[in-house]
């Protein structure tokens, strides 16, 4: 690989690798409170994709630029933001908290999440149409930018940047608010957590809240890049799964850093093995980094750690 | 008790009607004439269900205008199962329409993987399967109720080859496959024809629902190829075509006909202008042979034939034409074995094509179509062999 090659594959390595944190920390966060994985996400992240494709078809006019495409983008990150925190919240509430009433043991759990996502992929099939469909022109996808000779495209800037600022929020609203100090006292030990008056069903599903924002507007981007379809959270949320494994479960900078690695990986595998080691090649360096690092890149002990 | 049932059927017409209870073959309607049913294999949902649909609709057209003729000693139903077109399921796709034993012969599977996985299904059933399935190794499996009623894809990926090398004169050709079996087999063609022809190949394998097409997009610009084949459906070819388009990469690009769909425009936009598409299949709309089918198809389904709309329409005709000619409803033997048998030896003319098969069931025949995509729709642009010849 010249080193011009290795250069145009920073960008889409980065853009994918981002989208990947952004879903991961959705599996993560949900881990760090309830100890579950919420396998469901994947279609939250769909969900959040057409949410924002059905509104924006509704009211994108042909070929927008300027401000109006700026302002369609963030109606797009709203209303995919909301969907997600929407079908997250609804989750919670027929597929976990049940269960959690009646202390259902792990694998109860686990089959509720993937029959929900059997149900809610199924029933977008059923409502959307089985086709995959695009999303209508936001704007004209030109080159805006070069970094050292690369070129950045629009929607790849839009991808790296909206992650990033969610991923900086995230960290933020986490370590300084009060709401992130109760997710970090549920995470370290719910018993002791409600004992000093934390309302642990209230936090659990502010959690999944926050997630389903992140999926859903990963859901957008995701459709703005590539396309939307009823099956699109499989492969990406399985990745992002394994991200989160990756950088540790349970830890959000274990997530992001697990994201961003996959997709680099994802994408460095194309100049250099080809294209279809992809996942053999990514999900080698899953099995290696576990081999050695069993709880993950920054899970430092066993145990929660949000 | 079925090889009794064999021996008793050589033995005569009355040990006959005793074996068709066992057989279950005729079912037979109100007025007392037989019922025989023709199936469909091919994806109903799924991703692909917009190819599968167009089939099924020329399949069900076909059935009620034989029944509608009111000429037929016997009724035609039309019974379907849908396989999503993946190999995983078709096994129980195909074990559905061979448990029904009114079915006496189907249209499909649509796809090469699915008809590889339920071929030996329908050969033990004796059950024939007249398939637009286009992978070249498929009559080689030795599966004996399989006919292919389209070109294979040796004619598709050679008319791909044809026409870049002899009239745009490419020297460096990628060529792109979704790892499927369909994607795989064309692409092995193309390979071949082109370094035959002297071109230099750059091959690679893009998996279907690949998340990001852009490193795959990248990895062709940087390859120095002045022009691109891609063997896959248009679900993949549209968020490809835009990547490729993203980075830049100009040149001429060629799609097989799992991209010839116009959900291809739909999905990839100003991406899809340019793209040149080959197909087996002839497009209904345009042709004048098939000018009637379009108007009746369109009356029935309020929406123009698809890709092998016609081509499903004259398979099913040709499946009613043989059981006619076997005297189903006056006392001829219409059992899967004779109607198997009957297909294999036909020579059959539809409206698009003249129908007959070689002895592995290979299709007999000729003819791939060029079209592009010019201002967002799919233009035929006519066969290639003359194309090239006039060029």
């Amino acid at each position: 690989m010249t080193l011009l090659e290795f250069r145009d594959y920073l960008v889409p390595g980065l853009a994918l690798g981002a989208l990947y944190s952004v879903i991961a920390i959705g599996y993560t966060l949900v881990y760090g409170v309830l100890k579950l994985i919420n396998f469901a996400h994947s279609e939250v992240f769909m969900l959040g994709g057409f949410g924002a494709l059905i509104v924006l078809t509704e009211v994108a006019p042909g070929h927008p630029s300027g401000l109006v495409s700026v302002l369609l983008v963030l109606l797009g990150l709203v209303v995919s933001g909301l969907v997600g925190a929407g079908t997250a919240f609804g989750l919670e509430k027929v597929a976990y908290r049940p269960l959690r009433k009646r202390n259902a043991p792990a694998l109860i759990f686990l089959i509720s999440a993937i029959g929900a996502s059997f149900f809610l992929y199924n029933l977008a099939g059923k409502l959307f149409g089985r086709d995959p469909k695009a999303m209508p022109a936001l704007f004209d996808n030109g080159v805006l930018f070069h970094v050292l000779g690369a070129p950045v495209d629009v929607v790849k800037l839009l991808l790296i940047v909206a992650a990033l600022a969610m991923i900086v929020g995230l960290d933020l609203l986490v370590r300084r608010t009060k709401l992130g100090s109760a997710i970090r006292a549920v995470a370290q030990d719910p018993e002791a957590a409600g004992l000093m008056g934390v309302d642990i069903d209230r936090i659990v599903s502010r959690t999944f809240v926050i997630g389903g924002v992140l999926g859903g507007i990963a859901g957008f981007l995701f459709g703005l890049n590539s396309q939307v379809s009823f099956t699109m959270g499989f492969i990406p949320g399985i990745t992002a799964f394994a991200a989160a494994v990756l950088g540790g479960i349970g830890n959000l900078r274990g997530a992001m850093l697990g994201g961003m690695l996959l997709g680099l990986v994802e994408t460095y595998n194309v100049p250099l093995f080809g294209e279809e080691w992809r996942y053999v090649a990514a999900f080698a360096v899953l099995v290696l980094v576990l081999m050695f690092r069993p709880t993950g890149i920054l899970g430092a002990k066993l145990g929660r750690t949000a | 008790m079925v090889s009794m049932c064999a021996a008793l059927v050589v033995t005569g017409a009355t040990a006959l009607t005793g074996c068709n209870k066992d057989d279950g073959a005729a079912r037979v309607g109100s007025d007392g004439k037989p019922i025989y049913k023709i199936g469909f294999q091919g994806p109903l949902t799924g991703e692909s269900s917009a190819i599968g649909v167009n089939m099924e609709n020329g399949v069900k057209l076909a059935v009620k205008q034989a029944n509608a003729r009111g000429d037929l000693a016997f009724h035609v139903e039309y019974a379907a199962s849908d396989d999503a077109g993946s190999p995983d399921q078709s096994p129980a796709a195909a074990q559905k329409l061979i448990d029904d034993e009114s079915v006496v012969g189907l249209v499909g599977p649509a796809f090469s993987g699915a008809a590889k996985a339920s071929g030996r299904l329908y050969s033990e059933a004796g059950l024939v399967s007249v398939s637009h399935a286009s992978n070249p190794g498929l009559p080689e499996l030795g599966f004996r109720s399989f006919v292919r009623s389209v070109p294979n894809d040796n004619a598709q990926g050679g008319a791909m080859v044809t026409y870049f090398t002899r009239q745009l004169k490419t020297k460096k050709v990628y060529v792109v496959d979704d790892k499927s079996e369909y994607g795989v087999g064309l692409s092995k063609v193309a390979e071949k024809q082109l370094k035959e022809a002297g071109v230099e190949v750059v091959k690679a394998g893009v998996p279907a629902k690949t998340p990001d097409y852009t490193a795959a997009a990248t990895a062709v610009k940087h390859s120095g190829a002045d022009a691109l084949i891609y063997n896959g459906l248009y679900s993949d070819a549209a968020p490809f075509a835009k990547k490729l388009k993203d980075v830049g990469f100009d040149k001429p690009k060629i799609a097989s006909d799992g991209t010839y769909d116009k959900k291809f425009t739909e999905l990839a936009g100003d991406a899809a202008e340019g793209w040149l598409l080959t197909c087996q299949c002839l497009d209904a709309n345009v042709d004048p042979g098939t000018k009637q089918f379009a108007e009746d198809y369109k009356t029935e389904y309020k929406a123009p034939p698809g890709l092998y709309s016609a081509e499903s329409y004259d398979a099913t005709n040709l499946i009613i034409e043989q059981i006619k000619a076997l005297g189903g409803g006056d006392g001829g033997d219409v059992r899967r074995e004779a109607v198997l048998e009957k297909v294999k030896k036909a020579d059959y003319k539809g409206l698009t094509r003249q129908f007959s098969f070689k002895e592995n069931g290979e299709f007999a025949g000729n003819g791939i179509y060029l079209s592009e995509v010019k201002g967002g729709r799919i233009t035929l642009k006519g066969n290639v062999d003359t194309l090239v010849s006039a060029g």
